[in-house]
């Protein structure tokens, strides 16, 4: 629609815009790599990373199996971790959202830790579940849960009443109520909610990892920080910063196949 | 006028009914009353509509027409009076009723053909028979084509042939219209008037209407209920003696200007009230 309605100079000038804008991101990109290399050969030991460093290692290191492993726990336990955050999130969310006694009952408490820094509670859920990989699926699901609730909860609070009397005007029952309309109504909240989830469920595989020594991709970069194998560490850490990115896309993507009406009538708005 | 005046009757002296078979009624409603706390919406609400009978109903924005409505549909309760519709006490949404809301009430994330199957689904339809109504409705509203859009991709004349279908695939004996095509442009407002009509008469069932516009109630009623008053009641029952079937030449039919005139006065004499007011 805003394309028909715009005169034929501007896609032009806002494609130039676009180049010009790409360019100044690749040009700081270079001149902060420069930087960086130019002060590490200058002032640093050898060990310690740099670009060119990375550069060479990047390969050997994401094809090593020690690094194959450990990404493959840590996003192993992250994707268990967020699909046991969803669906009882979820759950959760949607009893809070509907129910005026879940949320009496539960607003406080679900504010509250979601605002906790998870770091704090790591030592209570080594305490119960050991220094285990259970402590670190523990980890992830404690850090992502909360986010999810919350943004189920404003979901499922704010279903128009419109469709909610549809339904009830079409006779449906209260389950189907919750499963036909509330919920479908709630899922580009429990998308903006699995956003935020993701990345704090990233970050809790990780923390988890540094603190239990269990073997993923936090403890990759600690164990080869510590042993001067500081451009494999790096990678580690560059990897992760792309799984954030894939997760950002995926969730774009799964937005625009699953979810065509949503996007549409935002733009709408 | 007096002419107009002659057709003002009782609404249980129906005897002379000129098109709309009026006995026995599908929908009775009695002493009527709604408040919303210190509100008091409407009161004293007597009327009856037949089998295969089209009540519109007219009155200015904010008198309760939606929420007469809601009450009939069962959605909302009744601070007084009762409604029996289908032999059956209206205390919550029954079957047989469907309603065609203003503002469509599509669920955005079905496509056309999911919207149109979910009355029958909630009624408790089979796949079969689901399988065979749904693409037979989206066919009689003029949506061929489109069964798998989402409401999004559609025009609002488009979005409400898609209510109007999921409201008559259930095969309703009682349609509730709550000023089903406010919200669409002129030219599709006459067109889906004069479809509705086309429909209607295809197979009549009761029908209660609710519209601002007083030409689309004449048009479309075989009575016309005009509401007003704070709190509203019936001002008056007017008979709409024009013949069925009703198509476009019913607009150039002597007796429609005379009715819309009368109809017009009615509505319009609060509006000069209520403008008097306003300038104590
Ligand atoms: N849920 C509600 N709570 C309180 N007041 C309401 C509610 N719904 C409608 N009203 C009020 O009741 C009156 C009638 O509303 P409505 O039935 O929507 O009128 P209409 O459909 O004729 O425009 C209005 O004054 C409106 O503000
Ligand atoms: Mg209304």
């Amino acid at each position: 629609m805003s394309d028909a309605a715009l005169p034929a100079a501007v896609p032009a000038r806002k494609r130039l815009g676009l180049s010009d804008e790409a360019l100044a991101r690749i040009v700081c990109g270079l001149a902060i790599l420069a930087v960086w290399e130019g002060a590490m050969r200058l002032w640093a030991p050898p060990f310690i990373a740099r670009p060119s460093g990375i550069a060479v290692a990047f390969w050997p290191t994401i094809t090593s199996a020690a690094f194959l492993e450990a990404a493959g726990a840590t996003l192993g336990a992250m994707a268990q971790g967020l699909a046991i955050a969803v669906v009882a999130g979820t759950v959760i969310g949607l009893a809070i959202g509907r129910s005026w006694i879940a949320d009496r009952a539960l607003h406080y408490y679900v504010n509250g830790l979601f605002a906790m820094p998870m770091v704090a509670i790591l030592p209570l859920l080594t305490l119960w579940f050991g220094y285990t990989s259970g402590a670190r699926l523990a980890t992830v699901v404690f850090a992502s849960i909360f986010a999810i609730i919350i943004n189920v909860s404003d979901g499922a609070r704010s279903v128009p009443r419109e469709y909610i009397e549809v339904s009830r005007a079409y006779r449906a029952s209260g389950f189907s109520r919750l499963m036909e309309v509330v919920l479908p109504a709630s899922v580009p909240y429990l998308l903006a909610g699995l956003r935020l989830a993701a990345g704090r469920a990233l970050i809790g595989a990780v923390v988890a990892e540094f603190f239990a020594a269990l073997n993923g991709l936090g403890y990759f970069i600690l164990f080869n920080t510590r042993t001067f194998k500081h451009n494999e560490a790096f990678v580690a850490v560059l990897c992760l910063a792309c799984f954030g990115v894939a997760v950002e896309l995926m969730m774009n993507g799964a937005t625009r196949r699953y979810l065509p009406w949503y996007r549409r009538e935002d733009r709408g708005a | 006028m007096s002419m107009a005046m002659d057709q003002r009757a009782p609404a249980h002296e129906t005897a002379k009914a000129p098109q709309g078979e009026r006995a026995p009624a599908r929908i009775r409603a009695r002493g009527l009353g709604k408040r919303y706390g210190a509100l008091q919406v409407f009161r004293d609400i007597d009327f009856e509509v037949g089998e295969r009978e089209i009540v519109a109903i007219v009155g200015p924005s904010g008198c309760g027409k939606t929420t007469l409505l809601r009450c009939i549909n069962g959605l909302i309760p009744l601070d007084a009076g009762e409604i029996v519709a289908n032999g059956e006490r209206v205390t919550q949404p029954i079957a047989g009723m469907a309603m065609v809301f203003q503002h469509f009430g599509l669920f955005p994330w079905k496509t056309v053909t999911a919207n149109v199957a979910y009355g029958l689904r909630m009624a408790g339809a089979t796949r079969a028979e689901i399988a065979e109504k749904v693409p037979y409705f989206i066919n009689l509203v003029g949506l061929a084509g489109f069964e798998h859009a989402y409401p999004y991709q559609m025009s609002g004349g488009m979005q409400q042939r898609c209510g109007l279908a999921r409201a008559l695939a259930i095969e309703p004996n009682v349609l509730l219209m709550d000023e089903p095509f406010a919200a669409v442009d002129a030219q599709t407002r006459e067109i889906l008037q004069f479809e509705l009509l086309r429909i209607w008469s295809e197979r009549p069932t009761a029908m209660v209407f609710v519209t601002h516009s007083i030409e689309e109630a004449v048009l479309m009623g075989h009575r016309v209920m005009v509401l007003k008053g704070r709190p509203s009641s019936i001002f008056e029952m007017v008979d709409i003696d024009l013949p069925f079937p009703r198509n476009r030449s019913t607009l150039l039919h002597p007796r429609f200007a005379k009715l819309r005139e009368h109809v017009w006065r009615c509505v319009m004499d609060e509006a000069q009230a209520a403008e008097r007011e306003l300038h104590v």
